[in-house]
């Protein structure tokens, strides 16, 4: 936290992370068993499979002032449920065009893909979700 | 004296044939003792990153349990701490010491050797480890990285707990048993023995790796940069030493050029057999190399690439073609090493067959499987025989039957295998002996009405909560130091209290010790609180635990909510305690919300039909018929024949010398004399409606339709050689198939011993047809071979072949023809043999041979093809009437290769025999009880639970697009014309709610929002704080 101080007049995002229950859940446990530290500014959300993300979803966190989203799943071609990851993906696409269009900017949104053992990468994204938001302030929906 | 019968199984072994064994008895209805000998579950494939062909992990597909999450090192949930399938009692660092008794009755001695720390009050804090200061090789990482003398193998293991490998120093140092905050650790620890009475015994002790350093000349040990292949399987997972970066040992640069050497330990003279597994591990790893760095240069060094198994052939195109893996047909005899840049330095011939020196900056070998440690002594002790090569002795019909009665085998302890097969071998296991135990079957049921499992009659009536204002309860865990060392517990407790619904915040210091859950229980009660919030630990870990309790006091498992504050918060968050407790706030209050809006969700109980329809009467369906039958089940068998038999009655004898056509009587007899087996000839299946435990089907007979009800179907419609007309085949009667030449040989071998020459040409498909592998051929021209040499010794016998894929023991009958005089000449796509009748009527085949760069041309009084295997025809019109897939073969597949190759995706349909892929009569006989035994698991349940967290349509608002039937992973919607849609439009979706596998993949894509997932329904979701935190940083 101390490292971060002072920078944006303090500002912290908040990110929303959807997580399904699987590697990507799996992930973050793995990350925390290895005491792997990222900033702590996010909450998870955890859905069956990203197969379940849905654009309203990822909207209505936006809406009610998350400053970034982040969906995590199992890696392509690895998802417990075959292809939810890539239908999840796809909606993610879609869902940053729309941030683009309405002026929120689609760097607010990412989706990643991890399997259980990847507890770094999932930190790594976190990390750099955080430090970009930090440059880019607080949504302006807050 | 005789003593009751116990319906216990004794696993022996626990990595994955031991876990799929267990699982499948314990469904099944009988207890299981699962015996591990090292002190956590997992075996090799623990170590895996990556399975091939398919580059997944997915362990958490090896059952069809969804809505657990990762159950990786375990196969199922039903391994998971806190959620043990009631009928498993695992038993790890464990040993079997003395076997007394006989098949149905033994008497098992097992000694528990101390790990030092109690299970159930480890709290995997890691406190110990932190401490411990003696640092060891790490087994799980093959010596590459360091552990403690306390440790765990990896963040994944099963049972999840700590354990001493105490060494001397630990006398006196103890700072272990100090530091552990739940006095869990107790160095005094004894060991135990105790007898167990069990009715069998499974063998599923896996394999050790040969040891590269008896290869000296290979260099392992000398020359750093080279590693064998169990080191690189680490390197490149993301769980390893290096979390996936493959890095040389000497100077930890990233290679440019890996070589892989195979059959290290396989196919020489100390270990004469194949190993099976080694050509596929090894591509994978090279296209595991070539992915994550795509200019890596990736040699394979071997003498036949043996990729014969579904899928494999198409992988190993792939890899060649896609991925620019180079395959290399040379045993390399010798490494030499720069010793300035301990680069490697190998000689081999280049494609114009001149020796070129190659320089590597890493070099694999492909280790071979050896039998398990300790299995010599093993065998002595359970009285059972072992083969020459020191693995377990079986018979070639009793595949899975040890030489003594009650003592079965499975997986690589019979023979060096992958996976899959290993995963057949242990369902056909646990098939077998529930035939043995059939009196047992299903004495021991247990329910699937909740997300844990669950003795039916053990739980009290489910309150109702229905119309109450949520009364929420929050257990905020301490878990000191683990959380409350970080995050401000008091502070979170205080924030909760606040929480809409919240009625009671209490701290607990253990919530998932039994001090802690009887805390909740008795709280639950005294406030009546009608939802619970745990802020503890792991939904994966302990969420099953907290919505068991809470069901113990009537609440139903649903309203529980877990906050994971420890991996996902205070653990990952350590340098910074604010924002942790910040943080711990925020996922409090989301629990508190998503509980507030949490319904009760029931599963619907079904009783499964108690039958099976087993479609197709060869070996692999009469197996599994009587296999079901034996263990008290009816079966209906179909057969498309007039009689039974299929491809069993054209086999005449085997390489290992067995007699076929006994085995084909025998198995006819007893399907013919069988009370509960009716028999249908010249009939076909054709529909098939319905969903597990529940199917109705239709088949057509001589004398008409006949309607079934049947629980389970199991398809083993098996496999045909191919008579396209290819190299004159059906033209000239000199060119024959390999079943034409054993008939020969068989009925009329006078015409053998007048022959002068004879060729076989392997590998011969239609032309146009899928190339893969048809896994029998090269080991029936090894047997019809040797068998011609036998008959007319002088007769000069060449094959031509492209691989010799004699794998597993069956190496020897290669080594047998060769030694027999039988020559083999290679060849490939672009020298394929050229067979005419020539002028003076003879029969000619020209052939290129490689080492002698030049034609040969033969006049063989007999050409023998070894024609491709395929699906039996109407394999295509049956998958549509199941509405099952088919393979790229054109073969049915199955659930998933590696971890279901028994399963349907479609529940409750099984699938065995060559109608899976080719293969010999042995494993035709293990796939068909692995099928046997998994529709048994089915047969004998009391009660099926359908439905829960699954897709629900709400036709009113459906329009019948079809986004969901196009959507779904599982082809499960359907839109049905009788059902009524939004505006009294004719069709609407519906989701089978038996078949759901409740990813929600559908209903995040449904236009008109017209499907909810139970419990996830978006009335729920979108009214959950997705957004700005509730407490804000002051700035």
């Amino acid at each position: 936290m101390a490292e971060h101080e002072g920078t944006n007049n303090g500002f912290e995002p908040e990110i929303t992370v959807f997580t399904c229950i699987y590697c990507a859940y799996m992930a973050i446990d793995t990350a925390g068993a290895l005491r792997i530290n990222y900033p702590a500014n996010v909450k998870l959300i955890k859905l069956p499979c990203t197969g379940k993300t849905d654009v309203r979803y990822l909207m209505e966190a936006f809406e009610q002032g998350a400053d970034g989203v982040c969906v995590v799943g199992c890696p392509l071609g690895n998802c417990h449920h075959v292809h939810g990851n890539e239908r999840g993906q796809a909606r993610v696409k879609y869902t940053k065009q729309w941030l683009d269009d309405i002026g929120l900017g689609s760097d607010r949104l990412e989706m990643c893909f991890v399997s259980g053992g990847m507890g770094e990468t999932f930190a790594n994204a976190v990390r750099e979700m955080a430090e970009r938001l930090r440059e880019l302030g607080p949504s302006p929906l807050k | 004296m005789r003593r009751e019968p116990v319906g216990a199984v004794l696993v022996l072994g626990g990595g994955v044939s031991g876990m799929r064994a267990a699982v499948d008895l314990a469904e099944a209805g009988l207890r299981v003792y699962l015996v591990e000998n090292r002190p956590w579950l997992g075996g090799r494939v623990a170590q895996l990153g990556y399975m091939f062909p398919t580059h997944d992990c997915v362990l958490c597909r090896g059952t069809s349990d969804h809505g657990y999450g990762c159950t990786r090192p375990s196969i199922s949930p039903a391994f998971m701490d806190h959620n043990v399938h009631p009928n498993i009692e695992i038993l790890t660092n464990t040993d079997l010491i003395n076997l007394a008794g006989y098949a149905g009755d033994f008497t098992v001695t097992l000694r528990h050797r101390p790990t030092y720390v109690n299970a159930q009050r480890c709290i995997n804090c890691g406190l110990c480890e932190g401490v411990c200061p003696v640092p060891l090789p790490s087994p799980f990482q093959v010596g590459m990285s360091a552990r403690k003398a306390v440790y765990k193998m990896a963040p994944r293991a099963l049972p999840d707990t700590y354990v001493v490998d105490k060494v001397p120093r630990c006398e006196t140092c103890r700072r272990c048993e100090t530091v552990c905050p739940t006095g869990a650790i107790n160095l005094e620890e004894e060991e135990i023995e105790r007898d167990l009475q069990v009715s069998a015994i499974i063998l599923s002790l896996g394999y050790a790796l040969s040891d590269p350093t008896e290869y000296e000349e290979l260099g392992f040990g000398r020359f750093p940069n080279v590693i064998h292949s169990m080191q690189y399987e680490r390197l490149a997972s993301r769980s390893g030493p290096t979390e996936g970066v493959v890095m040389r040992p000497s100077d930890g640069k990233l290679p440019e050029r890996i070589a892989w050497l195979q059959c290290v330990g396989s196919r020489d003279e100390k270990h004469p057999y194949c190993s099976s597994i080694c050509c596929m591990y090894a591509t994978k790893e090279a296209m595991l190399a070539k992915e994550r760095t795509g200019n890596v240069h990736c040699q394979i060094f071997m003498m036949d690439e043996r990729a014969f198994n579904k899928e494999f052939n198409a992988y190993y195109q792939q890899a060649q073609e896609e991925f620019g893996v180079e395959y290399t047909r040379c045993r390399i005899s010798m490494v030499l090493e720069d010793p300035e840049t301990h680069d490697l330095i190998l000689r081999y011939p280049d494609e114009e067959g001149n020796f070129v020196e190659g320089r590597f900056d890493m070099v694999v070998l492909s280790v071979g499987a050896l039998p398990p440690d300790g299995s010599r002594d093993l065998a002595r002790l359970l009285g059972i025989e072992l083969n020459p090569y020191g693995f377990c002795q079986t018979d070639k019909f009793a595949p899975l039957e040890t030489s003594r009665p009650g003592i079965y085998v499975c997986g690589t302890f019979s023979s060096p295998k992958e996976i899959a097969e290993t995963i057949l071998d242990a369902a056909g296991a646990a098939g077998d002996v529930m035939r043995l135990l059939s009196d047992q079957v299903g004495e021991r049921a247990f329910g699937r009405e909740y997300p844990f499992l669950a003795e039916p009659g053990t739980l009290p009536p489910e309150r109702d909560v229905d119309g109450e204002e949520p009364r929420i309860g929050v257990f905020v865990c301490r878990c000191y130091p683990s959380i409350a060392g970080i995050v401000d517990t008091d502070a979170v407790a205080e924030f909760a209290a606040g929480l809409p619904g919240v009625v009671h915040v209490e701290t607990t210091d253990y919530a998932c010790l039994e001090e802690g859950q009887a805390l909740i229980k008795q709280t639950i009660e005294a406030q009546n609180l009608n939802r619970l919030v745990v802020a503890a630990c792991s939904h994966r870990t302990h969420e099953s635990l907290f919505q068991r309790i809470a069901r113990e006091v009537g609440l139903n498992p649903y309203l529980v909510e877990v906050a994971n504050i420890r991996e996902h918060c205070a653990w990952s968050h350590m340098d910074d305690p604010r924002g942790a407790t910040r943080t711990a706030k925020e996922l409090v209050r989301l629990s508190v919300a998503r509980a507030g809006l949490a319904e009760p969700v029931h599963r619907q109980a079904i009783e499964p039909t108690r039958g099976a329809l087993v479609i197709g009467g060869g070996v692999s369906g009469m197996t599994a018929a009587l296999n079901i039958a034996d263990a008290g089940y009816d079966v209906m068998l179909v057969e498309r024949q007039p009689g039974l038999g299929g491809n069993l009655q054209h086999i005449y004898y085997v390489v290992e010398g067995d007699n076929p056509q006994r085995l084909l009587r025998d198995l006819v007899n007893r399907v013919l004399g069988h009370q509960r087996i009716d028999v249908l000839t010249s009939s076909e299946v054709v529909s098939h409606e319905g969903s597990v435990g529940a199917f109705r089907s239709t088949v057509r007979t001589p004398g008409g339709e006949i309607p079934i009800e049947h629980g389970v179907t199991i398809v083993a419609t098996g496999g045909q050689e191919c008579r396209d007309e290819v190299y004159l085949l059906g033209q000239d009667e000199r060119v024959v198939t390999s079943l034409d030449l054993e008939d020969i040989i068989t009925h009329r071998p006078q015409q053998i011993e007048n022959l002068k020459e004879v060729v076989f040409i392997q590998c011969v498909r239609p032309p146009g047809g899928v190339k893969y592998c048809s896994r029998t051929c090269c080991t029936n021209t090894m047997k019809n071979a040797a068998r011609i040499k036998l008959l007319n010794p002088n007769c000069r016998v060449v094959v031509l072949y492209k691989d010799i894929i004699t794998y597993g023991f069956r190496e020897q009958y290669y080594t047998e023809a060769r030694q027999r005089g039988v020559l083999f000449v290679r060849y490939d796509e672009e020298h394929m043999p050229q067979v005419r009748v020539d002028d003076e009527g003879e029969l000619e085949v020209v052939a290129w041979e490689p080492s002698l760069k030049q034609e040969i041309v033969m006049h063989p009084g007999l050409l023998a093809l070894s024609m491709a295997i395929q699906p039996s025809e109407g394999t295509e019109r049956l998958a549509h009437i199941l509405d099952v897939p088919l393979s790229s073969e054109g073969f049915f597949l199955e659930s998933h290769l590696k971890m279901r190759p028994m399963d349907f995706a479609r529940e409750g349909i099984f699938l065995c025999g060559m109608a899976h892929y080719p293969r010999f009569i042995e494993e035709c006989i293990t796939n068909a009880q692995a099928a046997a035994g998994r529709a048994i698991t089915i047969l004998a349940t009391p009660k099926m639970y359908i439905g829960g967290v699954v897709s629900v349509v709400d036709q009113s608002k459906c329009v019948g697009c079809l986004t969901c039937v196009r959507t779904c992973p599982f082809d499960i919607p359907e839109v049905r014309y009788e059902d009524v849609g939004v505006g009294e439009i004719k069709g609407a979706a519906w989701i089978d709610p038996a078949l759901c596998t409740g990813c929600g993949t559908c209903t995040g894509e449904c236009p008109a929002k017209a499907i909810q997932l139970t419990a996830y329904r978006d009335d729920q979701i979108l009214r959950l704080p997705l957004g700005a935190w509730g407490e804000r940083v002051l700035s």
